[in-house]
């Protein structure tokens, strides 16, 4: 039961924690960022949307490779994180109400457009493209290992591709200068300002990284524990992801534990009502335990937290 | 054309923002290799001049030359190419981030990690400042985080950014506002220091002393016009003052003696615990009467704060009791106490006077917007608040942008006090709390509230007076008493003390004192 607890507590959790990887880059630049649930959605509606039709043009007989339908769910998300940066930063919009108008017009958008095109192209009602789940892969000798050889058991792709874009964007937030223009720019901007950096550039590359990581979490659960596109896919992960965030203080190896957290929390759940024969209807109770957890752990542990102190702010080159 | 014989040279330059000439006609020049100072007072225009020359604003009118050559200068970017660097009056620092990385950033050294992959050279960096700083004597340790560190060595933090950028003219903007004495005293050093190694230092100013100090020539501002400029050891500080403010400047306050009257507050034995749990206040008694000036002397930080606040209402006292003409008001509210006659300024205004947000007619009722003069049945009457402030403004001469509807925060410093006091004068209370009342504020702005003070207490209100200046205390008070580590050990009439002993007992080494 380990087996499966962790199995599945890994693959539900690394997706998330890239969508938190993504709000970390947004927000440590000074830009609240509570789109993470609309870009990880538009973002899989873009790979899934290419899947299908890829699929559609061969008949079937073929189907999209998966690099290329993350490609393309990222380039979605980093273009409808655009919307953010246009709101939040050219028009100096409040950024929470943004977010929320993000996250909103990519619920219905989505929607529509899936039903419309499934109508179109397949002439069949449906709000859903349906996609074969991802493939999964074992890692021989490592997976015999007692309970940790769970990690490296039935694991997909994107897993490995999630830890490897946490690693490269911790080296690019720590070690290089953009990274150090961000994080300045999200604590003091106007002492950014006075050191030549472009504090409006670097904020919105920050947002439109965020939105492409994001998608990639987004496209990840499509392949996964949904197995297609549909509106179900805004089940509220990104919003968890935030929580993940905020609670592992805007750091990424601590996010990763926070998400990890999450992760088994539900999985656990899930497994506990399998073992005592819970009728099925308990499902949706035990899909609440996570953010159950999260309430939980920020009323002890949010008053340690410290948020990027320019976090939210518009910023005005005039203000002094 | 330049003239090559300056590095700086500022001509005609005039600037306006909505409903004030901010400079007006303004030409200075400035030789390599000096020291300059600029003398004026808040709002004579001085940071505005200088805040052109970094590229912040762009003039309406005039021209600048740097090193005889006509420039354009748009941004602080492009001033700093031109070797122009500031220290600005509000430090821009990256809290979380260490010495190093606050100098470096926007240029950073960089190295390639596998020979491709691009990094920041952190340790480069800390070599490198670890040298200027040795170079130039300033003293900072690169690998310490700012938020650590206090005021006067983020300064220097500020003034090695200048230097790693290989900047020629430094300016300072009011550099020794935040500083201790001893600070102020290296900072000087420092500058001189900067001078002899061959650079250009302007530095804006309205403390005299320090001009004097280490200034070669000095321009003298006011309201926006330039008066004159002074080879510095040839002018005296009188005269200076004179210059700067206009008129001629008394330094001592004019005064008769006071005519106490009935006791209008008492302090028994009050002791008061700040939010650390630690007894601030111990066991202090005092009386203050109608018609006399008390006034509290000692060092920061010796339970100041906590005694006004308890008095005021903003804290509780843990034990004793605070008596307004003869009744306890301990259990009272902070409005109660208002009601009861207290009027308090507070020495932070910006988070305890002001409503920095707001605009200056509402700060002005922020105390009595709620009384039938104005507002009516809870609705407030906008007519008498206008009316009100404009009675004030007028009254107390507080100079601002759009007068009533002036938004507080952009304010200078002198008119946002000018404005608390109004505020609490027009009270019209028994008693008077001012605490720090001339803390940060210029010569000119300085003695208006001095005479304000006297005035009120002429009227008859009993005034307490606590102030880290013992200039102040000296000049103003007719009874003085000495706080240090949170008693009151010596209380007498300021007669009968000299400012020696009241030093000694600051210092608590007096007669009877604990140290």
């Amino acid at each position: 039961m380990t087996d499966t607890i962790i199995i599945d507590g890994l693959a539900f959790a690394l997706p998330m924690f890239v969508m938190s990887v993504g709000g970390i880059f947004s927000e440590k630049s000074g830009i609240t960022n509570l789109a993470l649930e609309g870009l990880q959605g538009f973002g899989a509606f873009c790979g899934s949307l290419a899947a299908v039709l890829f699929a559609y043009g061969f008949a079937g007989s073929s189907r999209m490779p998966y690099y290329l339908s993350y490609l393309i769910a990222f380039a979605g998300g980093m273009l409808y994180a655009m919307l953010h940066v246009l709101l939040c930063i050219k028009f100096k919009a409040n950024q929470i109400i943004s977010g929320v108008v993000v996250n909103i017009l990519a619920v219905a958008l989505t929607t529509f457009l899936t039903k419309r095109i499934n109508e179109a192209l397949f002439s069949e009602k449906s709000n859903k493209f349906v996609l074969e789940t991802s493939m999964r892969f074992t890692v021989p000798g490592l997976s015999r290992i007692p309970v940790l050889g769970a990690v490296f058991t039935n694991v997909y792709p994107f897993e490995v591709l999630i830890i490897v874009i946490a690693v490269i964007t911790w080296y690019v937030m720590y070690k290089t200068p953009y990274g150090m223009h961000l994080r300045a720019c999200g604590d003091n901007p106007h002492s950014a300002d006075a050191a030549g950096i472009d504090v409006n550039r670097v904020r919105a590359i920050a947002v439109i990284l965020s939105g492409g990581l994001s998608a990639i979490g987004g496209m990840s659960y499509a392949y996964s524990i949904s197995a297609s596109f549909s509106p179900d896919i805004y089940l509220g992960f990104g919003y968890l992801a935030i929580a993940a965030l905020i609670f592992g203080n805007w750091s990424i190896l601590p996010t990763l534990g926070a998400c990890l957290l999450f992760g088994f929390a539900r999985s656990a759940g899930q497994a506990l009502i399998q073992r005592l024969g819970m009728p099925s209807t308990y499902n949706d109770l035990v899909r609440i335990l996570p953010y159950v957890l999260t309430l939980f752990l920020l009323i002890f542990f949010s008053k340690n937290n410290r948020s990027p102190r320019a976090l939210g702010e518009i910023y005005d080159k005039g203000k002094r | 054309m330049g003239d090559p014989g300056f590095i700086v040279e500022m001509k005609h330059i005039t600037k306006c923002f909505p409903g004030i000439v901010a400079n007006d006609d303004v030409s200075i020049s400035i030789k390599k290799g000096e020291i300059f100072a600029l003398l004026g007072e808040n709002g004579a225009g001085k940071s505005t001049i200088m805040s052109v020359l970094f590229g912040m604003y762009e003039p309406d009118e005039g021209e600048i030359f740097i090193r005889g050559e006509k420039v354009n200068i748009t941004s602080p970017r492009h001033a700093t190419k031109l070797g122009i660097g500031m220290v600005h009056q509000h430090f821009k620092l990256v809290s979380n981030y260490t010495v190093a990385e606050n100098i470096i950033l926007g240029s950073e050294p960089q190295n390639k990690l596998f020979g491709f992959i691009p990094r920041v050279n952190i340790k480069k960096a800390n070599e490198d400042i670890a040298a200027l700083s040795k170079r130039y004597g300033l003293k900072v340790d690169p690998e310490s985080v700012i938020s650590d560190l206090n005021v006067s060595t983020q300064q220097r933090v500020e003034i090695l950014k200048m230097l790693y950028r290989d900047a020629e003219i430094l300016i300072f903007d009011e550099p020794t506002a935040v500083l201790t004495p001893q600070e102020i005293e290296y900072l000087l050093e420092i500058i001189r220091g900067l001078r002899d190694g061959g650079k250009t230092v302007i530095i804006i100013t309205h403390k005299l002393e320090e001009i004097k100090a280490i200034a070669d020539r000095c321009a003298i501002l006011n309201r926006g016009r330039l008066i004159d400029i002074k080879d510095v050891k040839d002018t005296s500080t009188a005269e200076m003052a004179r210059l700067m403010v206009g008129h001629e400047v008394s330094f001592s306050v004019d005064k008769t003696g006071a005519v106490p009257g009935d006791t209008v507050l008492k302090v028994e034995n009050l002791t008061v615990r700040n939010d650390n749990g630690y007894e601030a206040v111990k066991d202090v008694s005092f009386e203050v009467h109608s018609g006399e000036i008390f006034a509290i002397a000692g060092v920061s930080g010796n339970g100041q704060n906590e005694l006004a606040d308890a008095i005021a209402g903003l804290a509780r006292n843990t034990s004793g009791k605070v008596l307004l003409c003869g009744r306890d008001i301990s259990g009272l509210s902070i409005r109660q106490r208002i009601e009861e006659g207290i009027a308090y300024i507070p020495e932070d205004r910006h988070n305890l006077g002001l409503v920095l947000g707001f605009t200056l007619k509402d700060n002005l009722v922020l105390k009595n917007y709620y009384k039938p003069d104005f507002s009516d049945k809870g609705v407030l009457n906008e007519k008498s608040i206008s009316d009100n402030g404009i009675r004030l403004i007028d009254e107390y001469d507080i100079r601002s942008s759009k007068g009533n509807q002036t938004i507080v925060s952009s304010m200078s410093g002198g008119n946002q006090q000018k404005a608390i006091v109004a505020r609490e004068i027009d009270l019209n209370g028994k008693l008077i709390i001012f605490m720090q009342p001339t803390r940060g504020l210029d010569v000119g702005a300085i003695s208006n509230i001095h005479k304000q003070i006297v005035a009120e207490r002429d009227r008859g209100a009993a005034v307490l007076l606590i102030s880290l200046e013992l200039d102040e205390v000296m000049n103003l008070a007719d009874t003085i008493g000495v706080i240090f580590d949170g008693r009151i050990d010596r209380i007498a009439k300021a007669s009968e003390l000299s400012v020696n002993e009241v030093g000694e007992y600051m210092a608590g080494v007096g007669k009877g004192g604990t140290g």
